[in-house]
């Protein structure tokens, strides 16, 4: 009788240890997948950031002073377009 | 003895403590454990929901989620506003013990003179004071490696909106606070705002979140939101109205470019403008979005519609000869002039030529009563659906108080008014073979159905008429434009002031489309005042047509329809 007692509260102790130890483990684990999502918005937050900045660099106001002033480009009209009709047969011969 | 406790056998060891002594203490330690079990029974069993909630109350926090507002973008994607994180500083005054140097240095990364800042850190009863709110992220780092004791930021989020003045009037901005304030901002706004959500956590004594408790709400996200509008239409549009503003010298301007099959608002644009970014000193006239909220007298632009009222009603043909001579026609003892005298001419000529005596003797064989119907079944009088806020309905009288006079000179466009908006929409009947498109400034892919208003031949012999007017001969030669064929009609109506009309002050228009033989596009154009000589709008609105009709078919990727001589100098060989 008591050995079994004794056995019982070996393992009552024993997974009690367990349980801190997951609780431990379960806190950590927590904080760095919160850490981990904060770094995730903050990110996607960035990202958002670039991408506003990226589209602010080529506003077609932009565009059009570069192209104008800097490349010496200028305005296409359909006198200086190719017009290439799209077909089947095109299609094959790219192929 | 008996009367004593034996702990010992020794009689010489004997205690002569009394029994009730021991007994005492045998009763205090049990009492002892009682109000120790009675506390704890207190404490676990009765009050303990006041000590959870106490306890909580030390390590349980509730964090807020913040959700983004929606993006709006353009027909193609591209944004036309986002939200970009932007903190704000603050401080608490009487925190706040930062030597002059440090001051400095803070007022200069924030942009402000040393001293207004001083003064905003001197009022020591304050609490709180904002020092500049929503600043760069790259100026909030810098503040937060200054690190002065009692400035904290607050994370705020901004609107950005890379178009700048081109789409201001369409897009419109939000406050401080997020909310929209104009245009399309102000109208979705609940569909642009998300709601904010919350999550409840246990922190731990360095504040690293440990435990997730309770429910979470996770946060709605706002929607974005995709226009009709395209950017780059909507900037070429905007790019061509302001040189021929300024060029006119003219107070200002608008353009509406609407897609013919879906009814979708592909550019919609004002003059003046003015930068989103930069809000201060507005003006009303730069505020408003004219083609929406401006309504004016037609003029010319609505003799298209009599002559259609006139050929659905079997009164003419496209070349029934009505005879203009001598330039001049009296009704009701007021007298109805041509700006140039012609003899006899026919419908179409009568369009070409911009004749008001032509278009007031066909529109006085019509009836009030039809003469409002068809007005006012290509939307004149009626509020566009558009969700836009300060839209206007324009105004068309009821048939019923129309006199003679009235009549007659409405057919040529006075005695009622309109948007630049509504006139655009309003031809969409000659584009689209006699049926009204629906608008909207919202994207949609697929041909909406129109509202039938005249048969399919009379809107194609009317169409004929305004491509005649683009035609050497005609009233806007300056319409036509490389490559594409145009119609379109042009307008030039005095400006009201007071109660007549202003002598020397006008506005030119033209409304038009292209191409003729398949219509993809309306383009409507207006200047107001152009005081640099010219005025009629075949001069001043036509070439802003002109311009904008060939850009927008070119994106839209629309082959020409007319020969055009090449210029292409060398052919490329294609090596690839």
């Amino acid at each position: 009788m008591i050995r079994l007692n004794l056995v019982l509260m070996l393992a009552v102790v024993a997974s009690a240890l367990y349980l801190v130890g997951v609780q431990f483990d379960s806190r950590r684990l927590t904080t760095e997948f919160d850490r981990a999502r904060t770094e995730a918005r903050r990110l996607a937050t960035e990202r958002e950031r670039l991408q506003v900045e990226k589209r602010a660099q080529a506003t077609p106001a932009r565009v059009e002073r570069l192209a104008r002033d800097k490349l010496q480009m200028r305005q296409a009209t359909p006198a200086i377009t190719t017009y290439v009709t799209y077909s089947a047969a095109a299609e094959e011969g790219v192929k | 003895m008996s009367r004593s406790i034996q702990y010992t056998s020794s009689p010489l060891l004997a205690s002569r403590t009394p029994v009730w002594r021991s007994k005492l203490v045998v009763g205090a330690i049990a009492l002892a454990f009682l109000g120790l079990a009675a506390r704890a029974a207190y404490i676990q069993v009765f009050a303990n929901a006041f000590f959870q909630r106490q306890g909580e109350v030390r390590f349980a926090r509730t964090l807020e989620l913040p959700a983004n507002r929606g993006r709006i973008l353009d027909r193609n994607g591209l944004i036309l506003a986002s939200s970009v994180p932007s903190p704000s500083i603050w401080a608490i005054p009487e925190d706040v013990d930062a030597d002059k140097a440090q001051l400095q240095r803070l007022a200069k990364i924030l942009e402000i003179p040393v001293a207004d800042l001083a003064k905003k850190l001197d009022d020591e009863d304050k609490t709180f004071v904002w020092l500049k709110r929503q600043v760069d992220d790259s100026v909030a780092r810098q503040i937060t490696a200054l690190n002065i004791k009692g400035i904290y930021q607050r994370k705020e989020y901004k609107r950005q909106y890379p178009e700048g003045e081109s789409a201001v009037h369409v897009v419109g901005f939000t406050n401080v606070e997020d909310k929209g304030q104009e245009g399309v901002e102000l109208t979705f706004n609940k569909e642009l705002s998300g709601r904010n959500g919350s999550r409840r956590v246990i922190k731990d004594r360095m504040g690293r979140v440990v435990e997730d408790v309770g429910d979470q709400i996770p946060p709605m996200e706002g929607q974005d939101l995709q226009l009709s509008i395209d950017s780059k239409v909507q900037f070429f549009a905007y790019q061509k109205l302001r040189d021929a503003v300024l060029e006119h010298k003219a107070k200002a301007g608008s353009v509406v470019v609407l897609d013919v099959l879906t009814g979708e608002v592909l550019a919609l644009v004002n003059y003046p403008s003015y930068s989103p970014s930069k809000r201060t000193n507005l003006s009303g006239a730069q505020l408003r979005n004219r083609a929406l909220t401006d309504t004016f007298e037609p003029g010319s632009t609505m003799k298209p519609f009599v002559i259609a009222l006139a050929l659905e009603k079997g009164l003419v043909k496209p070349d029934t000869v009505i005879q203009t001579a001598p330039g001049r026609l009296t009704i009701g003892g007021s007298t109805i002039t041509d700006a140039h005298p012609h003899g006899p001419l026919t419908v179409s000529e009568i369009i070409q030529k911009s004749s008001n005596v032509g278009t007031v003797k066909m529109a006085m064989q019509t009836q009030p009563h039809e003469m409002w119907e068809m007005f006012s079944q290509v939307g004149f009088g009626q509020k566009p659906q558009v969700p836009f806020p300060g839209v206007v309905s324009g105004r068309l009288r009821a048939y019923k108080t129309w006199r003679p006079i009235e009549q007659a000179t409405m057919s040529y466009g006075y005695g009622l008014s309109a948007s630049l908006f509504q006139l655009a929409r309003a031809y969409s009947v000659f584009a689209r073979d006699g049926e009204l498109a629906p608008v909207t400034l919202l994207k949609s892919t697929q041909p909406a159905p129109g509202l039938r208003v005249m048969e399919v031949r009379h809107a194609h012999a009317v169409l004929n008429m305004l491509h005649m007017a683009t035609e050497p001969g005609g009233t806007a030669p300056k319409a036509q434009t490389m490559g594409y064929s145009v119609g379109g009609k042009t307008g030039t109506a005095h400006k009201q002031e007071g109660k007549g009309y202003a002598d020397k002050k006008y506005r030119g228009f033209f409304v038009g489309v292209a191409p003729i033989d398949n219509p993809r596009i309306v383009v409507a154009v207006m200047i107001d005042e152009p005081s640099n000589g010219k005025y009629f709008g075949g001069d001043v609105a036509a070439p802003v047509f002109s311009e904008t009709v060939q850009q927008t078919l070119r994106m839209m990727g629309v082959q020409p329809d007319m020969a055009v001589r090449p210029q292409i100098v060398a052919a490329v060989e294609e090596s690839f």
